[in-house]
């Protein structure tokens, strides 16, 4: 049986995240490859909404990267999203979805390393909870 | 609330009217009702509404977000039968003021929400998903919701439903329970709207619980100014600010 390799999004913010994404990427530094970025404006502009319909299509894990608090482009959008992930997380705990399938995380334009360091541990955790048991489940 | 041909439905009563043989045991929520009428209410006229505590949380969530106005609301407060608290297995059925009936103490646990944190997340899941699968997404919980006011509905958009198909799989009731975590009342009506009889109380029980653990925040609470996630600590809803999420 070849090895379970999860499918990641990876929501990044433009000003911190992308940018730290991008200096991993130029540094050279190695990580996995099963995660999919998706650049957005900020991480408070990521609806729960599309997390939600994320996870009940069958992907295996959420990762939301903004910039650290006190750094938001605008201000307060990190404060915003700090307050609307964790109830995320809760929601699918009730249905029975292990919570950490989706995390939040503040990786900065200078953290190359760090975005490296999330994405692996992210990807090393989904990958020890198994495929998302939604995607086997048809409506 | 009048019987007429052996339902009861609402009826309204304008000053001076004989009210005749009206019931107070309310089977729906008013304030469903009440968001319907007050586009058609004229300026300047106030409407009196049985509320109970639950029309009082929901009318406390509708207020937050600024969709009628304070002073236009009469509140005429009503105690829940012992029957209507066992049903919404209710912890806090007595209202601020009660005007009419007797109070009675709430239900402290809901069997259901205990027996299911009690089981392992797998179980949990497929009970869950045989659950799920009966829906075939009417939207009678949204229609029925008192909270349920957006003008644009989240549950509509093409970003999530195709168009003119229906919502896939069980991102409809996660994306309505995330939309309803700050201000979903408990009061049970989508349970008891519901055709395919979804345990969908005990759903909400579940996340409220945990948004009560986390936030130290209960729906309907009038301390707390403007809706809590879409807004910050202590920052009033602006009038250019999406009043809707």
């Amino acid at each position: 049986m070849t090895e379970f390799k999860p499918t990641i999004l990876a929501f990044c913010c433009n000003w911190c995240s992308y940018a730290g994404a991008d200096l991993a990427g130029v540094s050279r530094l190695q990580m996995p490859t099963n995660v999919h970025v998706v650049r957005v404006m900020c991480s408070a502009s990521v609806k729960p909404e599309y997390v939600m319909k994320a996870i009940s299509q069958g992907i295996d894990g959420v990762l939301v990267l903004g910039c650290h608090i006190g750094d938001c482009h605008y201000m307060t959008g990190n404060h915003r999203t700090a307050k609307r992930i964790p109830v995320v997380q809760k929601i699918l705990k009730d249905v029975g979805i292990d919570e950490k399938r989706v995390r939040l995380d503040w990786v900065s334009a200078a953290e190359g390393e760090k975005f490296q360091k999330v994405i692996t541990e992210f990807v090393d955790e989904v990958a020890k909870l198994g495929p998302n048991p939604l995607r086997e489940v048809a409506f | 609330m009048r019987e007429e041909h052996g339902n009861v439905a609402p009826v309204m009563i304008a000053k001076g009217e004989d009210p005749g043989d009206v019931r107070t045991d309310v089977p729906y929520q008013l304030m469903t009702i009440l968001s319907n009428l007050y586009p058609w209410m004229s300026d300047g006229k106030k409407i009196a509404v049985l509320t109970r505590r639950c029309d009082e949380k929901a009318l406390a969530e509708i207020f937050k977000r600024g969709y009628f106005d304070r002073a236009r609301i009469v509140q005429i407060g009503l105690a829940c039968s012992k029957e209507q608290i066992a049903a919404c297995r209710c912890s806090d059925p007595v209202p601020s003021t009660v005007d009419i009936g007797e109070p009675h103490a709430g239900v402290g646990s809901d069997a259901l929400s205990e027996k299911l944190m009690n089981m392992s997340s797998e179980e949990r899941l497929r009970f869950w998903i045989y659950q799920f699968r009966k829906c075939n997404k009417c939207f009678a919980c949204t229609a029925n919701c008192p909270v349920c006011f957006c003008d644009e509905c989240v549950l509509e958009e093409r970003t999530f439903v195709p168009e003119r198909g229906v919502p896939p799989g069980m991102s409809f009731h996660l994306i309505r329970a995330y939309h309803l975590a700050d201000k979903c009342i408990e009061c049970g009506e989508c349970e008891r709207s519901c055709p395919a009889g979804i345990p969908l109380l005990t759903f909400r029980k579940l996340v409220a619980k945990d948004f009560r653990d986390m936030y130290k925040f209960s729906p309907g609470d009038d301390k707390n100014v403007s809706p809590l996630l879409t807004t910050l600590e202590g920052e009033a809803l602006e009038g250019d600010e999406c009043n809707e999420c």
